[in-house]
């Protein structure tokens, strides 16, 4: 099938079409102004030069303008090219078969999913992280103590014992580095749960934490030795797979909605637009 | 005045014509198309210039203790190369591809002003040769100095007439003068062209994102060529009129320099990258046989990341000794101009998810592209934390990573766009086989020089040294990152005989080779003078699809 792609907005093709005209005196104009900057690294003449062959230019370029703008006259060739195609069958991508253009993700998960996810995985993380406490130190504010050290690293030099001991500064340090961190990761949870083919809990729950213990065990230490020596890695990871587990399965458990795929996007993102789709419309029906 | 209709060229019917007549016609054309060509073949030769220059230098440095050339002749080497690659070979190289296909992808006939759009070019061009003039005129009448060697970045107080004798410092300063007024000059053409000259239905939201993302960097250069110029302007009253804008004996500042030079400087990197980002937008779908994932996410990335472009270039300034504020500040816009490209990487990678892709050569530089720039992207964040940078700062491995986003990203989508619209310049296909060997020789020759440039860097070897002492680590990295420019300057010869080969012998390309969706390709290749017969009207960002596809038009759900 050939489709041409002419005389679409109405206009009468013709014979010829006006251009804009050659024209010499830009280059003269442009070749001045280099020998006008040119004169002062060689010699007076040179700029003076520069001057005179810029005003010729600006003067013939002028002229080229005013009154009337310079054009010629191109003939037209007839020689316009079919518009077609050799791939007529159309391919779809099984996401979303009834919609014959879907936008990416079809479906997301509510904002609080995100925010449920989070806060049930920071109990989680909390419960695995003070059980360590308990068993290595027999102190639930050992793991606390090494949380609020990443801001003040003098915590982390402490001794053992110091660090086991409870410490108002550091418990208000902590608590809400955790729970922001937890709240943070929850809500990307939520937004990316959707996103993942397959097995959606081994890969955020699992395998995602895993990595991500892998990246700060190869970081932590150059970026903080004292505090590296201080972390058990096993525990490390456990507390950051029951965190992904149970954010997970939360944030699975919520219901999905639909977005608003067919909507334009000033519509979506709330903003008073009325009127705007139909006069679109209009103009494409009025062509 | 009637003129014959466009067939300039094919290559047959230009023969037909005296040359003298023909080199006329280049010379006093305002036509966008070749306008365009002019600056891709000019850039073309400065691109081979630079590459001269940086086999030089990479031969001077491939072992230690070398004498390949003097002291003085690598200062003027590595001047040379970064001004030349960025001022006169890749800024033009993109100006001129958004000269050629703005218009033709917008359904104009021309650019906005044609013959600013010429004097842009000529003051461009006049801008380059200013510079390599210096080679003889820099050492004339003064007896001191050659081409400028006071790096392309010309720090004070090294610029200064004490450090600074003669004249090579002052034909660095007016090149760039003479060509940033062009630059400007076309910034402010394809500002007005894309937002005055898009044909009927074409609204902003169904604009081609080349020319969403070209419409941006030239905002870009408007903004960042400014301060270059005022600051080129303090340097020449520094000179020469006795003032003492960046004179440190005299109450000036030389830290005010590298501020004006990187408030130009670091908004440069993304004039220059985003064009790039514009070929890989229109590249991948065609290739992965789909539609750009997430427009409007993509226009609003790029204009993040102009905006926020503004707003990091002190990060180049950490080892200057900034205040914890300041640092502070520059870390963070740093890190937030990350994600917005990220998000860019992301919808280029859905993209080609799910798509029958065609690894054709211009499908497989942008495949690198995206690989390379993530790479360049992770080093860049390195750099831009503070503690990182202060031991890092001046040292190989932010010339590994400059290189990254320049080669890496910037040159290897420029391959791409050249093997992509040469069927549209020329009328011609290339070579296939010529366009991989030239893909593979080039990513060979990349891999060995710039992944292997990081590790010199960190092992402590600063930039722009002359020579070096053996047996500190440097040696066999040094050797292997020369060997890679061999291969790389390979690779650009088979790339540019492919085009010469190709414009006289290559396939018949018709006009639209690729099945491709945006407006340029449903012209005749190469175009007429006048573009279109009829101004087209659209009504989706994909027109040609809804024409090959009546049945399934994008329209219906855009």
């Amino acid at each position: 099938m050939a489709v041409e792609l002419t005389n679409q907005t109405g206009e009468s093709a013709t014979d010829t079409i006006e251009m804009p005209a050659s024209t010499p005196w830009p280059i003269v104009l442009a070749f001045g102004i280099a020998l006008l900057f040119a004169g002062l690294v060689t010699s007076e003449t040179v700029s003076l030069l520069g001057a005179v062959v810029s005003v010729v230019g600006a003067v013939g370029w002028f002229r080229d303008v005013l009154p009337h703008e310079a054009h010629e006259t191109v003939r037209v060739t007839r020689q316009v090219p079919a518009i077609m195609t050799t791939r007529h069958e159309v391919a779809r991508i099984e996401i979303a078969p009834e919609l014959r253009r879907a936008w990416l993700p079809v479906e997301i998960y509510p904002i609080s999913a995100g925010i449920k996810g989070g806060l049930a995985g920071s109990v989680a993380m909390a419960v695995i992280a003070m059980l360590y406490g308990l068993l290595s130190q027999k102190s639930i504010w050992y793991p606390i103590n090494l949380l609020a050290a990443g801001f003040f690293p003098a915590v982390a030099s402490d001794t053992t014992a110091e660090i086991a001991a409870f410490h108002l500064r550091a418990f208000l340090i902590a608590v809400p580095i955790h729970l922001i961190t937890s709240l943070l990761v929850g809500l990307l949870y939520g937004a990316m749960l959707p996103m993942l083919p397959r097995r959606p809990i081994l890969l955020g729950g699992f395998i995602a934490p895993v990595v991500w213990s892998g990246l700060i065990y190869s970081i932590l230490g150059i970026v903080n030795p004292v505090l590296n020596r201080r972390i058990d890695w096993l525990w490390f990871v456990a507390s950051q797979v029951g965190f992904g587990i149970v954010a997970g399965l939360v944030v699975s458990r919520q219901g999905r909605i639909r977005t608003r795929q067919q909507m334009p996007l000033a519509f979506r993102a709330g903003l008073e637009v009325s009127g705007m789709l139909d006069e679109h419309r209009g103009e494409d029906e009025r062509r | 005045m009637s003129t014959e209709s466009i067939a300039w060229s094919t290559p047959q019917v230009a023969a037909q014509r005296p040359v003298v007549e023909r080199l006329h016609d280049w010379v006093t054309t305002v036509d966008h198309k070749r306008l365009g060509i002019l600056y891709i073949l000019y850039a073309l030769v400065f691109l081979v210039i630079g590459g001269v220059e940086a086999t030089v230098l990479r031969i001077q440095l491939i072992r230690p203790h070398n004498d390949f050339v003097s002291p003085q002749v690598f200062n003027r080497m590595f001047t040379m190369h970064g001004t030349t690659m960025i001022f006169f070979a890749v800024m033009p190289i993109l100006f001129g591809f958004a000269n050629y296909l703005i218009p033709l992808m917008i359904g104009a006939r021309d650019m906005a002003f044609p013959r600013l759009n010429a004097f842009s070019f000529w003051l461009t061009a006049f801008g380059g040769l200013l510079l390599y003039f210096s080679f003889v005129g820099g050492d004339g009448l003064y007896g001191a100095g050659n081409a400028p060697d006071v790096g392309w970045f010309a720090y004070a107080p090294l610029t200064s007439k004490t450090f600074s004798v003669g004249h090579s410092t002052d034909f660095w300063t007016l090149s760039l003068l003479v060509s940033g007024f062009g630059s400007i000059g076309t910034a402010i053409n394809i500002i007005t062209t894309v937002l005055c000259m898009r044909c009927p239905g074409m609204t902003l939201g169904r604009m081609p994102l080349l020319a969403w993302l070209n419409l941006t960097m030239a905002g870009l250069v408007v903004l960042a060529i400014s301060p270059l110029t005022a600051a080129q302007l303090m340097l020449l009253v520094d000179r020469y009129l006795g003032g003492h804008f960046f004179d440190t004996q005299a109450g000036g500042s030389a830290v005010m320099w590298m501020h004006f030079f990187w408030v130009f400087g670091h908004p440069e990197v993304y004039v220059l990258v985003i064009p790039a980002f514009a070929f890989a937008s229109e590249i991948i779908p065609v290739f992965s046989r789909k539609a750009i994932f997430g427009y409007p996410v993509m226009v609003a990335a790029t204009i993040c990341i102009a905006f926020i472009g503004m707003s990091v270039w002190a990060h180049h300034m950490f080892t200057v000794g900034m205040s914890a504020a300041g640092n502070t500040f520059f870390v963070l816009s740093t890190m937030a101009i990350a994600v917005p490209t990220g998000i860019k990487i992301f919808n280029w990678l859905a993209t080609i998810w799910g798509g029958q892709i065609d690894f054709k050569t211009p499908m497989l530089f942008c495949v690198a592209f995206l690989f390379q720039f993530l790479i360049a992207g992770l080093t860049g964040i390195m750099l831009g934390a503070a503690p990182f940078n202060w031991q890092l700062g001046n040292s190989y491995f932010v010339i590994a990573h400059f290189h990254y986003v320049i080669v890496g990203a910037i040159l290897f989508t420029l391959f791409g766009a050249f093997y992509y619209w040469f069927p549209k310049m020329s009328g011609r296909m290339y070579n296939e086989a010529l366009g991989k060997l030239h893909f593979w020789l080039f990513v060979i020759g990349f891999h060995l020089t710039f992944d292997f440039m990081h590790i010199p860097g960190i092992l402590g070897m600063p930039r722009r040294i002359y020579t070096y002492e053996p047996g500190r680590g440097w040696d066999t990295w040094n050797l292997i990152i020369t060997i890679g420019v061999f291969f790389q300057a390979a690779g650009l010869l088979v790339f540019i005989g492919n085009l010469l080969w190709s414009y006289r012998r290559g396939k018949v390309a018709g006009s639209d080779p690729w099945d491709a969706w945006t407006l340029e390709w449903s012209t005749t290749s190469p175009p007429p003078t006048y573009n279109f017969a009829t101004i087209p009207a659209i009504k989706s960002r994909r027109p040609l699809w809804d024409l090959k596809h009546p049945e399934d038009p994008d329209w219906q759900y855009e």
